[in-house]
């Protein structure tokens, strides 16, 4: 079952997750991500929307990890984004009904069909790191140009998903899915 | 005074024996000498410097060819000789400076003293001028303090201006005198002069019979030593004016610089408040920078997930209008009902029968088989999350904005502080500036107070002398001897009073004629409602005219300090020249010689447009003019000069100790 055991990010995934969480800017004490899991939690809805995907590196020894305490501790996150992709991923399943089921009844079920939702969401979670990197990393020198990258990516990120979805909406949705 | 030719032996990077022959036609009277910079045209410039008065401007006084030099073997000897053909009078003159260089034993090579002849031809023989008059014979030729105008450096001209301008010595004003022909008036005063022991009128004084009366003797000593007091203080009240000028030109310098060290330090003290600003935008630069990162690293997730998380509640929300679960039911409640056998309205619940399989059927959409209690769960995880979420974007765009800012005032303050640095910069180590400025007005006080001290001292000297004058007339008119004496002294005095006078008005004359030649030559090279001045001791003022009639003494500019000295020294040249001319003539009381003018770079300092004007102006003014040029204004010279260039030279530069002249 997913986010229960320590995970392990292997092959280029582990430069890149550690460059995602060092400091650049040595006065500011400035980082992108706080720590391995803030990287987790976030790319698997990037690689998702930005329809990613990556292949588990096995090259490689080195190892980034992070412990089963912190995935533990942040389940609640963690299992609200696999709900949210495994919902809406039409295209490994075009039955919404399916859909809802691989998102609420066969969560953590061990089975196989579930073992495989999970490899697929881990694939999206690969493909975040590397869109991640490459909008946030990628050819920036100084700390200007890693927050300039930072709001381009935003800036970029705000008109293509979030520009025309307003928090009422999202409300009125929820009391209707709720009666 | 006109220059034929002009022979060089290893003068610095000539090396060899190299000659030049200058145009000495009256009509193509200029000789053009070209070659790139660095070529050798100051050199050769100074070689007449060197050759006439045994000086350079050089900072090197060595001008030993150096390749040679460093060839010689120890013992071994290298002479130098700059030899100058010129006529000067209707004489002509070779004047031949020489130095031998000796290297020493240890490898170190030295100069020992110039030596100096002049050589002219008298009846076809060449004949050397004796060596103790050869100085005098030179400064006949053309006085050193005057040499400069004639063979002036275009890019010296700064100094000249400020010299031309004003604090000329008396040498000066007396050399500009005998070139304008008003020498022979100076000798003839001189020879007269009442006030001088030995000029004929003081001659008179000694010639009283003192033996009628012992007093005249005593009378006569004692208004010599009433004349010498007052020539003395005279001196000393020369000297006192030149001293006080240099004392005010320390002073202004001093000022100057003081005013620029006061700007140093505010500068300075700018520098220091613009680098602590810069030190806090930097800190506020970062922890801006910090404030976006830590924005972007709280929640974010709930941000980048809203598009997902409305889809997903889009799709629920339209497939919960088809959900066939009964409220707040539990899956518990049926099997209740089942196992009863009879349903809450009453109907029978029979295996295998329709009510009964409508329940089980209902069974799957209540909990625990139903997944809608995951699904609310999920809905209000959804809410939870949206009410709690900032717009990350939004915040952070704020945030970016702000440090946009920091980072331009950041580049602003650096390039600044840079601004600052590169006045500063090489102003630093002035020091003791204040005490040097008050010291010199000390001097100008003291100065001032020895000057009006003098004054005074005199006026009591020249009463006393006017007194005893008197009295020892009133004592000789009592001899006959003594009596002729007298009357003759009065003659004298008469010629002396007249001679003065038309001296006087011919000076006068000569100086305003000099200023109306100045103005023309002036205004035909520099436009623009600008006229020169010359006074008594011909120092010259630019004076502004404006329409008012109001005039004033104006700084000028590097184009027009080079007009005026241009206007000057050309004013002179052709006064000069027209003296000369009229020498046939039998009124004439003034007589002078033609100047040639050689010129070093002197173009480079004028726009396209005056350089043509001054081509124009010069060949018509100077009797001979010697140019050295660079190509490109070289260029310039010759095709406004063309008809009148009579020899033409290239500077051949083989390397940096050796260049050849060759005519083209």
């Amino acid at each position: 079952m997913l986010f229960q055991k320590e995970y392990s990010f292997r092959g280029s995934h582990v430069d890149k997750v550690n460059k995602l969480t060092s400091q650049f800017d040595s006065s500011a004490s400035a980082k992108l991500f706080n720590r391995n899991i803030d990287v987790y939690i976030l790319a698997p809805i990037i690689g998702f929307l930005y329809g990613r995907r990556a292949e588990i590196d096995k090259s490689g020894g080195e190892t980034t990890k992070i412990f089963p305490e912190q995935l533990i501790r942040e389940q609640t996150y963690l299992k609200y984004n696999y709900q949210l992709i495994m919902l809406l991923d039409k295209k490994r399943e075009p039955s919404f009904d399916e859909r809802e089921n691989k998102a609420f009844r066969n969560y953590g079920n061990n089975s196989e069909e579930t073992l495989s939702d999970e490899l697929s969401y881990e694939k999206y979670v690969l493909g975040g790191i590397d869109v991640l990197y490459e909008k946030l990393i990628e050819n920036a020198n100084s700390p200007e140009d890693y927050i300039t990258k930072l709001y381009d990516f935003m800036e970029e990120f705000n008109e293509r998903y979030n520009e025309d979805i307003s928090d009422e909406k999202i409300l009125d949705l929820c009391a209707l899915a709720r009666n | 005074m006109l220059l034929k030719t002009l022979k060089l032996i290893n003068f610095r990077q000539f090396s060899g024996e190299q000659n030049i022959e200058f145009a000495t036609d009256s009509v193509k009277n200029v000789t053009v000498v070209m070659g790139e910079n660095g070529s050798g045209k100051t050199t050769l410039a100074q070689a007449f410097t060197w050759c006439l008065y045994g000086d350079t401007d050089f900072e090197d006084k060595v001008v030993a060819n150096r390749a040679l030099e460093r060839k010689l073997m120890p013992g071994g000897e290298l002479q130098v000789k700059v030899e100058l053909n010129l006529v000067h009078s209707g004489t002509e003159y070779t004047v031949i400076r020489e130095q031998l260089y000796r290297k020493d034993l240890t490898g170190r090579t030295k100069g020992q003293n110039t030596t100096f002849n002049i050589a002219y031809k008298k009846d076809g023989q060449q004949e050397f001028v004796r060596a103790l008059e050869v100085d005098a014979y030179m400064k006949q030729i053309l006085p050193k303090e005057l040499s400069r105008y004639f063979f002036f450096d275009g890019e010296r001209i700064g100094n000249m201006s400020k010299e031309i301008k004003k604090g000329k010595s008396q040498d000066f004003a007396q050399a500009v005198r005998g070139l304008l022909g008003l020498n022979a008036f100076i000798s003839a005063l001189e020879h007269l002069k009442p006030t001088s022991k030995y000029g004929v009128i003081g001659s008179y004084n000694e010639s009283y019979d003192s033996k009628s009366d012992k007093r005249i003797a005593q009378y006569t000593e004692d208004i010599q030593m009433a004349q010498d007091n007052i020539e003395r203080i005279d001196k000393r009240l020369l000297e006192i004016t030149s001293e006080m000028e240099i004392a005010q030109d320390n002073c202004d310098d001093l000022n100057v610089k003081l005013s620029g060290m006061a700007e140093t330090e505010r500068l300075q003290k700018d520098k220091l408040r613009l680098s602590e600003t810069l030190t806090k935008t930097r800190q506020a630069r970062a922890s801006s920078m910090s404030a976006i990162l830590k924005q972007f690293n709280t929640n974010n997730s709930s941000y980048f997930a809203k598009s997902l998380i409305f889809k997903s509640l889009e799709n629920l929300s339209q497939e919960s209008k088809l959900d066939k679960g009964i409220p707040d039911m539990h899956a518990r409640t049926i099997e209740f009902l089942i196992k009863r056998g009879f349903c809450v309205c009453g109907t029978k619940v029979e295996f295998g029968k329709e009510t009964y399989n409508n329940l089980n059927k209902a069974l799957e959409y209540l909990p625990p088989q139903s997944i809608g209690t995951s699904i609310n769960q999920f809905v209000i995880e959804s809410e939870l999350k949206t009410k709690s979420s900032s717009d990350l974007f939004e915040s952070i765009a704020d945030q970016y904005k702000v440090l946009r800012d920091y980072e331009n005032q950041i580049e602003q303050l650096i390039s600044d502080i840079l601004a600052i640095e590169k006045i500063v910069e090489g102003k630093k180590g002035i020091g003791n500036l204040q005490q040097d400025l008050w010291r010199y007005e000390k001097v100008i006080r003291d100065l001032t107070a020895e000057r009006d001290e003098s004054n005074r001292k005199k006026g009591a000297h020249e009463t006393t002398r006017d007194r005893l004058i008197t009295e020892r007339a009133e004592l000789t008119l009592r001899d006959e001897n003594n009596k002729k004496i007298e009357i003759y002294k009065a003659y004298a005095q008469y010629m002396f009073d007249e001679l003065s006078r038309v001296y006087k008005k011919n000076e006068e004359e000569t100086r305003r004629k000099l200023e109306r030649y100045v103005n023309e030559i002036f205004k035909s090279i520099y436009e623009g409602g600008m006229s020169i001045n010359v006074d008594e001791r011909y120092n010259i003022q630019v004076i502004v005219e404006d329409e008012g009639g109001y005039s004033n003494d104006v700084e000028t500019s590097t184009a027009q300090s080079i007009s005026v000295i241009f206007a000057f020294i050309s004013g002179i040249i052709k006064m000069a020249r027209e003296n000369s001319l009229e020498l046939e003539s039998e009124t004439k009381l003034l007589e002078s010689e033609p100047y040639p003018l050689v010129m070093d770079a002197p173009l480079s300092a004028f726009d396209r447009r005056r350089i043509k004007t001054v081509c124009d102006a010069l060949p018509k003014i100077a009797e001979q003019v010697i140019i050295f040029i660079k190509d490109t204004d070289g260029e310039l010279a010759e095709e406004n000069m063309g008809a009148k260039v009579g020899k033409r030279y290239l500077f051949e530069k083989k390397n940096e100790f050796e260049t050849k002249l060759v005519a083209r």
